[in-house]
């Protein structure tokens, strides 16, 4: 790398805000995912420079490369300019007296914290809403809003984020990072096999053992069920999920309620500090039996956690 | 364990109990236990056994025995009353109600004394053929419910204890004691709105899963009168009404979510009219049925004891 393309690099560098670093960095995609692991966000910009530097020699990259990476951060600040100042103008056409503060993160998040006031109330910055939104994504999170000002918030969102709608995903918890893993499908996922086990050597064993290996293989393709199901190892953290019934009683051995033409209105709350892992464990130990319902299977699928089910819609 | 099995009825004791016993009562959730019967135990020596149970308290904060309520400067103060009309029969005793009142050294004359504790025992349609068999000397009121700082309940029933020759312990309400109770509110829907039906089961899962199921109370109703035609048609017994019932329930919820919840465990049933738990704790909102639940719960005292 000659010493035009180092210099034009260390002072693009002094350009880039730390929080936007690490995705522009993805975004230019020059430097392999092994080498831009290795670099730690965490140290100072001086620091930074110097091994991102090293890593450009290393891969001999040239000028045209950083000037190509000095477009690109051009445009994605730009996008999130465009955001920022959109969503505070669209916000205040909406309501006057209203504080906003944008902050992006690291990990293609943007903050925003927005204090209510009205027309003779100055902003409340003691019940402030924050939403957070994944700038590649269609998905906003959002926390303490009231029901008076989510139309306005919705409103500024949407034509902000250059979307036609907005709607709720019926997806609440009580960690922000679970619910996006959730969303964004980011833990450990199992595909179905047509074949998930060797095939059976054609050996027979005596009928004691055969009994041992059907409870094995019952077990093992509950275990595996489970697993299609939600996911392996760690599960993001939902705390609750909700389902509203009103769906017909059908019993076999009760005529008399079967015959109803009215549903049977009811609610199930299911609550746990896991309850991805808590139902997967029902799976996987027979007490919910396999394959899972999709009642149960449209939490992870859907990455919902409300569910109104009615007889038209037997299927969530 | 049949007496109390059948349908209960709706009383109205504002007659029998003065309301402002009632009030005492209802509304308030209960901490339950058992006691063996009381040696030489009177209704008339209740001022002697005030007397002697504030100097058992004082004596025992003396000596540094946490009793967690109020500074130290607090003085306590108990009173033994009776609850006049809630025994049912010739053979019950009275109901005997325990309070102590916390007053801070320093306070105000005006200041009401604060009840920081109450407890009562009573015995409600206790079983005749028991209660008769007992010696002369032993007065039988199985059923303790307490409500207040922990230490203060060790504190009184110690002294019980020793006064008394009693022994205590937790009066757990099983799971048939539940579903009986989970029954019994759905047909008190019939006269009084119980709102909803709220059951909760935790499910032995790692990390543990806790399902809450509440039913509308007019959907309840329906299918708690359905189990009983058909029971009745076939001509089974009271308990088979409550189990087809809670079948009925578990199996609507398992044509969803396909999970069994007799896997799990019962561990609170709640209504407008209450609530009970499965650690002992109860909660009757009204009086109407008030007998007929402590009926059942003395029944279960005598049952516990050893």
């Amino acid at each position: 790398m000659d010493n035009l393309a180092k210099h034009l690099l260390q002072r693009l560098m002094r350009r880039i805000p730390a929080s936007m670093l690490q995705s522009t960095l993805d975004k230019w995609g020059r430097l392999t995912a092994e080498k831009r692991k290795s670099l730690d966000f965490t140290q100072s910009k001086l620091t930074i420079t110097q091994e991102l530097v090293a890593l450009c020699e290393e891969s001999e990259l040239t000028v045209k490369h950083i000037t190509e990476l000095e477009m690109i951060y051009d445009a994605h600040s730009v996008e999130l300019m465009q955001f920022k100042e959109q969503f505070k103008s669209h916000l205040s056409e909406l309501k006057r007296n209203v504080s906003v503060k944008i902050k992006k993160h690291t990990d293609e998040a943007v903050w925003i914290r927005v204090a209510w006031g009205d027309g003779l109330s100055r902003p409340n910055h003691l019940k402030a809403t924050y939403v957070v939104h994944y700038l590649q994504t269609p998905y906003v999170f959002v926390n303490a809003l009231s029901s008076k000002n989510k139309p306005l918030l919705l409103q500024a969102l949407t034509l902000s984020t250059k979307h036609q709608q907005i709607k709720a995903a019926n997806l609440s918890g009580q960690k922000l990072t679970a619910l996006r893993d959730l969303l964004m499908r980011q833990y450990q996922q199992v595909f179905p096999t047509k074949y998930p086990s060797p095939l059976p050597e054609s050996d027979q064993s005596i009928s004691k053992l055969r009994i041992e290996k059907v409870q094995a293989e019952a077990s093992a393709n509950r275990h595996r069920m489970a697993g299609e199901t939600f996911g392996d190892g760690m599960l993001p953290a939902l705390q609750s999920a909700f389902f509203q019934l009103e769906t017909k009683f059908k019993d076999p051995t009760n005529e008399a309620m079967t015959q109803r033409d009215e549903p049977f209105i009811c609610s199930v709350k299911f609550s746990s500090s896991n309850l991805l892992e808590s139902l997967r464990h029902c799976a996987s130990s027979g007490i919910a039996s396999t394959p899972v319902t999709p009642l149960l299977s449209s939490i992870p699928l859907k990455g919902r956690n409300y569910f109104v089910i009615t007889d038209n819609v037997p299927n969530a | 364990m049949n007496i109390c099995r059948k349908a209960p009825r709706s009383q109205n004791i504002t007659e029998k109990v003065k309301p402002e016993h009632l009030a005492l009562l209802v509304k308030t959730e209960w901490q339950l236990s058992y006691v063996t019967p009381l040696y030489q135990f009177r209704h008339t020596q209740l001022k002697t056994y005030a007397r002697q149970l504030s100097a058992f308290i004082a004596a025992e904060k003396q000596q540094g025995l946490a009793v967690e309520v109020g500074g130290l400067q607090n003085t306590f103060k108990v009173s033994f009353s009776v609850l006049q009309g809630l025994a049912e029969t010739n053979d019950d005793p009275e109901t005997v109600l325990i309070q102590v009142q916390s007053k801070p050294m320093f306070a105000r004359q005006e200041d009401p004394p604060k009840t920081v504790w109450s407890g009562w025992l009573s015995c409600i349609n206790g079983n005749p053929e028991y209660l008769q068999s007992l010696p002369k000397d032993f007065t039988c009121l199985p059923l303790f419910c307490s409500k207040g700082a922990e230490g203060l309940s060790s504190l009184v029933k110690s002294w019980l204890q020793r006064t008394f020759d009693c022994c205590f312990g937790p009066l757990d309400i099983n799971q048939t004691t539940l579903q009986w109770l989970a029954a019994l509110w759905t047909n008190c829907h019939m006269e009084t709105n119980i709102q909803k039906l709220k059951m909760i089961w935790t499910l032995p899962v790692v990390p543990p899963l806790q399902v809450t199921y509440t039913v509308d109370s007019d959907d309840a109703l329906e299918l708690w009168r359905s189990t009983r035609e058909s029971s009745a048609e076939k001509s089974r017994g009271a308990e088979d009404e409550v189990t087809r019932f809670m079948q009925g329930l578990m199996s609507h919820f398992y044509r969803h979510f396909r999970v069994d919840l007799s896997a799990g465990e019962l561990n609170q049933v709640s209504s407008a009219l209450g609530s009970a738990k499965l650690n002992g704790k109860i909660k009757i909102s009204s009086s109407r049925y008030l007998i007929s639940i402590f009926s059942l719960l003395t029944e279960c005292a005598l049952l516990k004891m050893p």
